[in-house]
């Protein structure tokens, strides 16, 4: 049944909380106004989500709110408006729905009617980045910006060094942080202009090395998950990744993880799974999810199909596993930018020592074996070309150089539903658990 | 240059659209080096001055994508996914290498697929900036010098200034003998079809820039001295888009009674018009006509004053191509799954539309079966400004 | 003077139409385009002007469109089913702004000044939207096409359908009706689905009222109630729905020849007679 969404089931209790969590802040940032406080559009893994912190600029997650949209089922009327204006539907869905709503909600020179949770405030400023994640993050906000010409828009770029056959990343390294501080310095002087205050760069260093404190905590609760049976699934962590994703540089973010770390080390001690009787151990190994249809994880837990790990919105790294030490980064935008490269760059020393790997398939690779998994799952997203080219060939590419895994690839997309069917996916899906069944036997 | 030349300059450029990469093909049986590469982005004069021939792999309007499915995603640019499987069938096995600037998400992210498919001795991937700002200008210079001493590394010999500096000035030589072929379509008929001119600039993009330079002024001469000038037609059109590498589209409209007169494409006025400038260290010349002069949706223009003049900023040679060249109408040619002209079109339309000129937005897929759905809404439009 | 008669002819993928006019229609005729009628251009046009007691002679002017206008080889002129219906309503109806056209396998916005078109939007390539996704929905649901507007409009509770594509939209409803989902909401729930996708069509072109429907699907009441819901307010539908792209093609005809009597130029006219023709 389309109409009603049925009730998704956590595993954990923490990602129950994540949802109020979420809700609060779209609240927050409508209260903004009233606070004084000025609000930001901007993306997740922007690098800059501390330097936004500190000037006390109120983030707008845009892309948060079209998932927010698309988990409510009502993506499709702003996915209209956007393409009543000649935008493209096959444009990330992201985009044309946060388009959608701005158009219409300027307007209207109101929220549009029943804006899931209030709606999605007005801006004082759009922050992009350009390089080197996607192109919308250089063309959505100033496509919106044709709406709203008196708000600024700020590109920043963020480069990483591509994994190339003739030459060692290192090689460049240098002048890809010297421009991407460059980058950063003209962000805060930007935002200094807008606010009309100055960086307090002592409160930004302090941002910082919450960061790196939250992002190991997270990385060593995830590895938790490598449990058999696994505690937590991608449906869990497709909530877990909020506060990483929104709230990075807060102590609330910290504190998030700290406390699934305990949770997941309870559930494990009392031998506590995902699904009392796991069958199959799965890998999310590309693409963003269907935001509209993540009962489809209940689904493969139906079948006895769990998922202990997945690539996607795991953005973090244990920063002392870099070969570097960043703690020595005492400057916060160096420290920054060295933690953005390092990143990026975690799996091309591992990539080089097997012969015709990449460091995409390396990452598959090392969860295949730490996580103990059977096979692998990726979605393609019609609308994504950042995240979803190379899903096929990836998939390809590890079977060559690792081993024979079953694999499947769904194909909907991130928040358009009318390129998704239950009937379709749920068949694929069964079909998929037959494969892993019979893998097992033979 | 010889009789023949002069006179069948055309009818040789005629030759090379037809069999695309055929010359190429010659060339490196002769013992020449062929790179491959995707994108007016691609700083080729670097390319020529390490002793290569560039090659822009181009897709195929008239063949179905079979291949390509195995390796890459059907969300991609139709484009790409073309240029890929005409890769992938063999079209261009004279190549040796391959090298993309980060020009767009639906190139960008396939490098990978590319680099391990084509298994080519040889691949780069320039980090071109989204950014024009000066620290991104600087960036840029950097990712040319290594994307130079990567070149030099695998010839064997460095790459010189001087052989920069020379490369430099022959393609700005190709240039203006190509800026100079598109003030002959200022006349009222044009002297040289939108048809004729396409094959000339899709040809050239197969070719080395020394053969175009010899064949170009023959060429010129030959259309100057035309006295039977096509007939004129209804309308004066302009085309805009990203890449159009086949003459299918712009034929369509030619073939319904206007005259595609001038254009924003690659290859077309967006590629050739901006000059290098001719620097001390050439990189900055080279650096700043691909970040700063050519203006393509990829790149991110910053908005400097207000939003209006932004506009202006970022379409203002739309406008001036649209006086220079009498233009009654404008067709955006855009293909779906595009990213960096999909999220222009209502701005770029609307800015269009300011200046009292009507607009036709076009979305297509790449493939000749389209064309006869095109047909009727480039007839009804041709209709409609009449 | 002598009056004069002109002919319009428009081929559709579903239906071709023809009208013959002089100072007012003297015949409007409606067959289908089927498999068996297409190479008979010719024969369509003898029973139209049969109608209208005129023979091929007597016409001064003839102006074809639609999809199949490039083979009729008897025509004088190929104008575009745009400019036709846009000729067409701004006759029958002006103070129409914005046309829209639900045919067999594609729907077109027109948007109107002075009966001429002003800007234009199409969907071609996709069912959702058209007759199409209708006839397949009918089909799927085991009911007759004619009949599926009218009950439609007997649902209690629409069902909401995720799915446009019309792969997708049939399972979905043929999945619903399985489960005991009343006919009549699952057909309510695919004319408010095509609605949308038609108004989003539309609304590129910044419409303004007065708005008329034309093609096969002004036919359907569902999708008017489904339009008109949308749009917030009534549309118009012409009487004869299927035959204002035809009637505007003749009214073409017409203007094509004043146009040349008042300039004393030629009116250019097509060398072919009326022979048998090959549709596609």
């Amino acid at each position: 049944m389309t109409e009603q969404r049925k009730p998704r089931k956590h595993a954990t209790e923490a990602a129950g909380r994540i949802a109020p969590m979420v809700k609060a802040a779209i609240s927050e940032n409508l209260r903004a106004k009233e606070e004084g406080k000025l609000v930001a559009y901007t993306f997740i893994v922007c690098a800059y989500d501390e330097i936004i912190r500190a000037m006390d600029i109120v983030p707008a997650w845009t892309e948060n709110y079209a998932a927010i949209c698309a988990v409510k089922r009502d993506a499709q009327r702003f996915l209209e408006k956007a393409e009543a204006e000649n935008f493209s539907r096959s444009l990330c869905t992201y985009a044309l729905c946060g388009l959608g709503f701005d158009v219409w909600r300027e307007e209207l020179g109101a929220m549009p009617p029943d804006s899931p949770w209030g709606g999605q405030v007005r801006p004082d400023m759009m922050l992009g980045s350009g390089q080197m994640i996607c192109d919308p993050r250089n063309k959505w906000y100033q496509a919106v910006q044709h709406y709203m010409p008196d708000v600024p828009v700020y590109e920043v770029g963020l480069p990483w060094p591509p994994y190339e056959k003739d030459y060692d990343y290192r090689e460049v390294q240098d002048y890809y942080i010297k421009y991407i501080v460059e980058q950063l310095k003209g962000l805060v002087e930007f935002l200094e202009h807008q606010t009309g205050r100055k960086m307090d760069w002592d409160r930004l260093g302090e941002l910082v090395d919450i960061t790196d404190k939250t992002w190991n905590m997270m990385w060593e609760t995830y590895e938790l998950r490598r449990a058999v049976p696994t505690p937590m699934g991608t449906g869990d962590a497709m909530n877990t990744m909020v506060p990483i994703s929104f709230m990075m540089g807060s102590q609330e973010a910290y504190d998030f993880y700290k406390d699934l770390y305990d949770e997941l080390q309870g559930k494990i001690a009392a031998g506590e799974g995902v699904i009392p009787d796991e069958k199959y151990r799965l890998l999310w190994g590309g693409g963003l999810p269907s935001w509209f249809a993540l009962t489809d994880f209940n689904y493969f837990n139906s079948k006895g199909a769990v998922f202990p790990v997945e690539t996607t919105y795991r953005i973090i790294e244990a920063v002392y596993n870099f070969d570097i030490d960043l703690e020595k980064i005492s400057d916060p935008l160096e420290h920054i930018a060295w933690r953005w490269l390092k990143y990026w760059t975690f799996w091309y020393d591992k990539a080089r020592k097997r012969p015709g790997s990449h460091p995409d398939v390396e990452r598959l690779i090392q969860y295949i074996e730490d996580y103990k998994i059977d096979g692998v799952v990726m979605h393609e997203a019609f609308s994504c070309r950042t995240w979803h080219p190379g899903l096929i060939w990836q998939l390809n590419q590890l079977k060559k150089v690792y081993g024979d895994i079953p694999s499947l690839i769904l194909e909907s997309d991130i928040v358009d539903i009318s390129s998704y069917s239950e009937v379709d996916t749920h068949a694929r899906i069964d079909a998929f658990i037959e494969t892993l069944e019979s893998h097992k036997r033979g | 240059m010889t009789e023949d030349s002069i006179n069948n300059g055309l009818a040789i450029m005629d030759g090379y659209y037809r069999d695309y990469g055929g010359r190429a093909g010659e060339l490196k049986n002769q013992g020449r080096q062929v790179i491959g590469y995707l994108c007016a982005l691609t700083p080729v004069e670097i390319i020529t001055a390490a002793g290569f021939i560039p090659f822009r792999i181009k897709g195929d309007v008239n063949e179905p994508i079979t291949q390509a499915d195995t390796q890459m995603e059907t969300i991609i640019c139709p484009l790409v996914r073309s240029c890929f499987d005409m890769a992938l069938k063999g079209r261009y096995d004279f190549i040796e290498g391959l090298v993309i600037p980060h020009a767009c998400d639906s190139i960008t992210r396939t490098y990978d697929i590319w680099k391990y498919s084509l298994d080519v001795p040889y691949s780069h991937l320039i980090n071109l900036p989204h950014s024009t700002d000066d620290s991104s200008l600087e960036f840029y210079k950097q990712e040319l010098n290594t994307f130079k001493r990567g070149l030099g590394k695998y010839t064997g010999k460095e790459i010189s200034d001087e052989s920069l500096t020379r490369a430099v000035e022959v393609y700005n030589q190709s240039r203006s003998l190509v800026k100079e072929l598109y003030e002959l379509r200022k006349p009222d008929p044009p002297l040289i079809s939108g048809t004729e001119m396409a094959k000339v600039l899709i040809a050239m993009m197969s070719i080395p820039v020394d053969e175009s330079n010899e064949l170009l002024p023959g060429i010129i001469d030959e259309v100057r001295q035309r006295d039977v000038a096509p007939a004129r037609k209804s309308a004066r059109i302009m085309v805009v888009g990203a890449q159009v590498d086949d003459v299918a589209f712009i034929e369509l409209i030619e073939d319904s009674g206007a005259d595609v007169v001038v254009d924003d494409l690659c290859p077309g006025a967006r590629e050739y018009w901006p000059m290098a400038d001719v620097t001390d260290d050439p990189l900055d010349g080279i650096a700043g006509r691909y970040l700063r002069k050519i203006k393509c949706g990829r790149t991110y223009r910053e908005v400097q004053t207000d939003y209006q003049n932004s506009l202006e900023n970022r379409f203002g040679h739309i406008r001036q191509s649209i006086k220079d060249y009498n233009v009654d109408g404008v067709m955006l040619y855009i293909y779906k799954y595009c990213d960096p002209f999909g999220f222009e079109v209502p701005a770029m339309k609307s800015y269009i539309e300011s200046l009292k000129i009507p607009v036709l937005y076009i979305e297509d897929e790449y493939s000749m079966s389209t064309i006869a759905r095109l047909r009727t809404r480039v007839q009804a439009f041709l209709e409609m400004i009449d | 003077m002598k009056e004069q008669y002109f002919a319009g002819m428009d081929i559709g993928s579903r239906m071709t139409k023809v009208v013959i006019m002089g100072e007012a229609v003297l015949s409007s005729h409606v067959v289908s385009t089927g498999p068996e009628q297409r190479k008979l251009a010719n024969k369509v046009m003898e029973e139209a002007l049969a109608k209208a007691k005129l023979s091929f002679d007597d016409l001064t002017y003839v102006v074809a469109t639609g999809y199949g206008r490039i083979n009729v080889p008897f025509a004088d002129k190929q104008i575009t089913e745009i400019t036709c219906h846009a000729r067409g309503i701004g006759h029958l109806l002006p103070s129409v702004k914005t046309v829209i056209d639900i045919g067999g396998q594609d729907t077109k916005g027109i948007k109107l000044k002075d009966g001429r078109p002003v800007d234009f939007v199409m969907n071609d390539k996709c069912a959702a939207g058209t007759g199409r996704f209708l006839e397949l929905m009918a089909e799927g649901l085991g009911v007759e096409l004619e009949d599926i507007g009218k009950i439609s409009l007997t649902a209690r509770h629409r069902t909401v359908l995720s799915s446009t594509c019309t792969v997708f939209a049939e399972q979905e409803a043929v999945t619903e009706l399985s489960k005991g989902v009343p006919v009549e909401d699952l057909l309510a729930g695919l004319h408010e689905a095509i609605a949308a996708r038609i108004y989003s069509l539309v609304a590129r072109l910044k419409i303004e009222k007065d708005i008329a429907v034309t093609g096969g699907g002004a036919k359907n009441i569902g999708l008017i109630k489904a339009l008109e819901e949308k749009f917030g307010y009534p549309v118009v539908v012409p009487p004869e729905p299927l035959v204002t792209g035809a009637l505007g093609a003749a009214l073409l005809a017409g203007d094509a020849a004043r146009e040349a009597a008042g300039s004393g130029s030629p009116l250019a006219r097509s060398e072919r007679r009326l022979n048998e023709a090959r549709f596609f």
